[in-house]
C-alpha cells in the first residue's frame, strides 16, 4: 500500500505541476493587468496543436519543436494581448473576462476546423516505461515533468530577480502609476507579461499533450488550474505553484481513496474549504483598507 | 340566393379539385413527403467520442448517397440531418427537440451514446417517434417497448461472453471490472457481476471513471491492489490505452479484455505498444473482410469519402443505414411508422451479403443479436482470435 501511495503521489506531482504551470500564468497576468485571462487553457492547447504540426506535418526534430514552439506560444499571447485585451483596457472588467472567453472559443473552435476533434497522439522525448526507485515506482515522463516545471519556475524566479525587465515587471505589479514615473513603459511591460504567460502556458502544453492526448478540449485543463491558482491566494506566485502542485496531489489520492466521482469534484471541495476557512487563499494575504 | 349558390359551387369545385391533384400527400406523418424522407441523428461530432460520431455519419451517408443517386426507396430520397451533441446528455435533449419539432423527422436514426440516447428516450416515446438502430448496444434498446429497434449484440451479450472466455477458457479467477460510470458502462459491468455469480465467483474489483475522464492513475492503482489477472473494459477508445499505459507504469500488466467500443484503430494509434495484446469483441465484420456487402461498402467509402480511412466506425453507420434501406423497401410507397415497424419485424435470417444475419419478429428487437467474436491487437492491428459465437440472450437485471 505504500508503495502505490508513493506512486499516486509522484504522478499527481507530475499534474500538479503542470497545473501550477497553467496557474502562474493566470496570476502572472492578474497581477501585472488585474485581468483574469480565461484563454489561459486554450494556451496550452494551441502550443499542443503547434508541436504537433512541426513535429509531424513538418517532421522537424523534437529540440528544434520545443525552440520554435515556446517563443511562438509567447507571441500568440502578445497578440491576444494586443488585439483583444488592450482596446478594452478601460472598459469594466468583466467585459475583459467575457472577450477572453470570446478568445478561448475562437481559439477551440479554429483547432477543430483545422485539425478536426479526434484526438491525437503526440509523441516525446520521455519515456513512458516505468522505472523504480526504493518504494517509488514512476516513469520518465513523470520526472521529465517535475523537473522541466521546477526548472522554469527556477529560470522564471531569476528573472524577475535579476533582470531590469523583471524588475519592472514587478514594479508594474505593484504600481502602475509609480512604475511610469520611474520611466517603465507599462504597455511594453503588459506585452511581455502576456508573452511570458502564454510561453509557460506553451511550455506546459508541450509536456501534458503527449501525456493525456492532444484535441481542441485540451484547455479544459485551465479550470483545474484556475482552481489552484484561486487555492494559493489568487495574485500570490508562490501560491498558485503550491496550489497547482496541491491539487494533482489530491485529486490522485482522493481517486485512490474514494471513486472517480469523489475525485472528480475533490478540487472544488477543497477549494471551497479552504476560502471558508481563509478567503485570501493558503498564502494570499487579506487586503486591510485604513477607514 | 344566387350569390350564396355560386359560393358553393366554387367551394366544391376547389375542393374536387385539391383531392384529385397528384401532389396532394395522402399519408400524415411528418418527415415523409412524395419526393423525401427525412432521419435525424444526434451524434458526437467533437466531444469525448467524436471518432465514433464523425464515422458513424459518414457511413450512413455514404448509402443514403448512394441510394440517392440510383432515385431513391420508392421515388423518396433519404435527407440525414445530424446534429452534435458533444457526448452530453442535456445537448442531446436540446437537439432531439430541435429535430423532431423544428425539422420535423421522420425517425431518429443512429443516435450515438447510450447515456445521451437514454437522455431523450422519454421525449421519443412521448412524440412517438421511433428511435431506430440507436448507435449504443445497451440492452435497454431491447426491451424498450415499440418505439426502440436495436441492431447488434449488447454489451450485456458482449461481456457475458467475455466472462465466460476469461473464466472457462483462460482459467481466470480474480476478474476486475473497469467502467464508465453511467448507462453505457453500467449496461456491460452489472450483466459481468451476474454471469460472474451464475458461475460461482465475483469481481476482484470495481472500478469506475467519468465519462470525458483523462487520467486513470488511481484506478490503476486499485486494480494493481486487487490482483486481478484480467480487467474488462467498459470503455470506448481514450480509456483503453491510457489505463494500460498508467497500469504498465506502476508494473501491473493483467490481460485487458473490452466490449466492441473499443475495437477501431484509434484505441491502437493512441495506446502503441501499451495496447499490444488487449483482447476485443467484434459484433459485425471487419471492414476489410470479403464479401459482396462489404466490396460495396469500400466503393461508396471511396467515392462518397475518400479521405476517410475504412474503419469498423464508419462500417458501424453504413451497415445501420443499409438495414434502414431494407426496412424501407418493404415499407412500400405508404410509409408511415407503423408501416416501417412492421417491415422492420419482417426481416428474418437477411444477409445484406456479409455471412452474417439480421432477424426481427415478436420480441427480438435485436437484429443480428447473436453474433460476435473475439480479436486482438497483434504486431499493431486488431486481429480476429475466435470465430463467430451466436450469444444467448441477456437481460439487464
Amino acid at each position: 500500500m505504500i508503495e502505490t501511495l508513493a506512486s499516486q503521489v509522484v504522478s499527481g506531482l507530475a499534474t500538479g505541476c503542470i497545473y501550477a504551470l497553467v496557474a502562474l500564468g493566470f496570476v502572472l497576468i492578474f497581477k501585472a493587468t488585474d485581468v483574469v485571462n480565461f484563454a489561459q487553457g486554450e494556451f496550452i492547447m494551441a502550443s499542443g496543436f503547434m508541436s504537433y504540426t512541426l513535429l509531424i506535418w513538418c517532421r522537424l526534430p523534437y529540440w528544434l519543436v520545443l525552440l520554435i514552439t515556446i517563443p511562438l506560444s509567447g507571441f500568440m499571447g502578445m497578440v491576444l494581448e494586443r488585439i483583444v485585451v488592450r482596446p478594452i483596457m478601460d472598459a469594466p472588467i468583466f467585459s475583459i473576462v467575457i472577450a477572453t472567453i470570446g478568445a478561448s472559443t475562437i481559439m477551440r473552435s479554429a483547432a477543430g476546423i483545422v485539425y478536426g476533434y479526434d484526438v491525437l497522439p503526440l509523441p516525446t522525448i520521455f519515456s513512458k516505461d516505468p522505472m523504480r526507485l526504493g518504494i517509488f515506482r514512476f516513469t520518465m515522463m513523470d520526472i521529465g515533468v517535475i523537473v522541466s516545471s521546477l526548472l522554469i519556475m527556477l529560470v522564471l524566479y531569476l528573472f524577475f530577480q535579476l533582470t531590469k525587465t523583471g524588475t519592472a515587471m514587478r514594479a508594474t505589479a505593484q504600481s502602475q502609476v509609480a512604475a511610469r514615473l520611474m520611466g517603465v513603459s507599462v504597455r511594453h511591460i503588459f506585452s511581455m507579461t502576456w508573452a511570458i504567460s502564454a510561453g509557460i502556458s506553451g511550455i506546459a502544453g508541450v509536456l501534458i499533450a503527449p501525456i493525456i492526448y492532444l484535441d481542441p478540449n485540451l484547455g479544459v485543463i485551465g479550470v483545474k488550474a484556475f482552481a489552484g491558482a484561486v487555492l494559493g491566494g489568487f495574485g500570490n506566485i508562490p501560491g498558485a505553484i503550491v496550489g497547482g502542485m496541491l491539487l494533482g496531489i489530491l485529486e490522485n489520492l482522493s481517486g485512490y481513496f474514494f471513486n472517480a466521482g469523489i475525485k472528480q469534484v475533490s478540487t472544488y471541495i477543497l477549494l471551497i474549504l479552504v476560502l471558508i476557512i481563509k478567503p485570501s487563499g493558503l498564502f494570499g494575504a487579506a487586503t486591510m483598507r485604513k477607514v | 340566393m344566387r350569390h350564396w349558390h355560386r359560393s358553393c359551387t366554387v367551394l366544391i369545385a376547389l375542393v374536387v379539385i385539391l383531392l384529385c391533384s397528384p401532389g396532394l400527400p395522402t399519408w400524415a406523418e411528418d418527415g415523409v413527403t412524395d419526393k423525401e424522407v427525412t432521419v435525424g441523428a444526434g451524434l458526437d461530432l467533437t466531444g469525448a467520442v467524436a471518432n465514433w460520431g464523425v464515422n458513424i455519419k459518414a457511413g450512413m451517408e455514404a448509402v443514403f448517397n448512394r441510394v440517392n443517386e440510383a432515385g431513391g426507396v420508392h421515388g423518396r430520397k433519404i435527407k440525414l440531418i445530424a446534429y452534435d451533441h458533444v457526448y452530453q446528455p442535456p445537448k442531446a435533449v436540446a437537439n432531439a427537440k430541435r429535430l423532431v419539432e423544428r425539422d420535423k423527422v421522420f425517425i431518429m436514426m443512429g443516435h450515438l451514446g447510450t447515456p445521451t440516447t437514454k437522455a431523450i428516450k422519454d421525449y421519443l416515446e412521448e412524440k412517438h417517434i421511433p428511435n431506430v438502430f440507436p448507435a449504443t448496444l445497451a440492452s435497454l434498446w431491447t426491451n424498450s417497448g415499440k418505439w426502440h429497434i436495436a441492431d447488434l449484440a449488447t454489451f450485456a451479450d458482449q461481456t457475458r461472453l467475455i466472462v465466460d472466455y476469461l473464466v472457462n477458457e483462460r482459467k481466470f479467477t480474480k476478474i476486475a471490472s473497469f467502467y464508465q460510470d453511467d448507462e453505457y458502462g453500467l449496461d456491460g459491468h452489472v450483466a459481468g457481476r451476474v454471469r460472474l455469480r451464475e458461475l460461482g465467483k465475483e469481481y476482484a474489483a470495481e472500478v469506475d471513471y467519468k465519462r470525458a475522464d483523462i487520467d486513470f492513475s488511481s484506478q490503476a492503482a486499485k486494480l494493481k491492489e486487487s490482483g486481478a489477472e484480467a480487467v474488462i473494459l467498459q470503455a470506448v477508445y481514450r480509456e483503453p490505452p491510457r489505463l494500460a499505459e498508467q497500469c504498465h507504469a506502476i508494473g501491473y500488466s493483467p490481460v485487458f479484455i473490452g466490449v466492441s467500443a473499443i475495437v477501431l484503430d484509434k484505441t491502437i494509434e493512441l495506446g502503441g505498444k501499451h495496447v499490444e495484446g488487449m483482447i476485443g469483441v467484434e459484433v459485425y465484420p471487419d471492414p476489410n473482410d470479403p464479401g459482396p456487402f462489404l466490396d460495396q461498402y469500400r466503393a461508396d467509402m471511396k467515392k462518397y469519402f475518400p479521405n476517410l480511412a475504412l474503419d469498423t466506425t464508419n462500417l458501424y453507420g453504413y451497415q445501420k443505414a443499409a438495414l434502414f434501406v431494407e426496412a424501407l423497401q418493404r415499407s412500400g410507397r405508404n410509409l408511415t411508422h407503423d408501416t416501417l415497424l412492421q417491415a422492420i419485424s419482417t426481416i428474418k435470417d437477411w444477409d445484406p451479403g456479409w455471412g452474417l444475419k439480421y432477424s426481427y419478429g415478436g420480441d427480438n428487437r435485436r437484429g443480428m443479436s447473436r453474433s460476435a467474436r473475439m480479436v486482438v491487437v497483434k504486431d499493431g492491428k486488431w486481429s480476429k482470435m475466435t470465430d463467430w459465437f451466436e450469444l444467448e440472450e441477456m437481460r439487464r437485471q
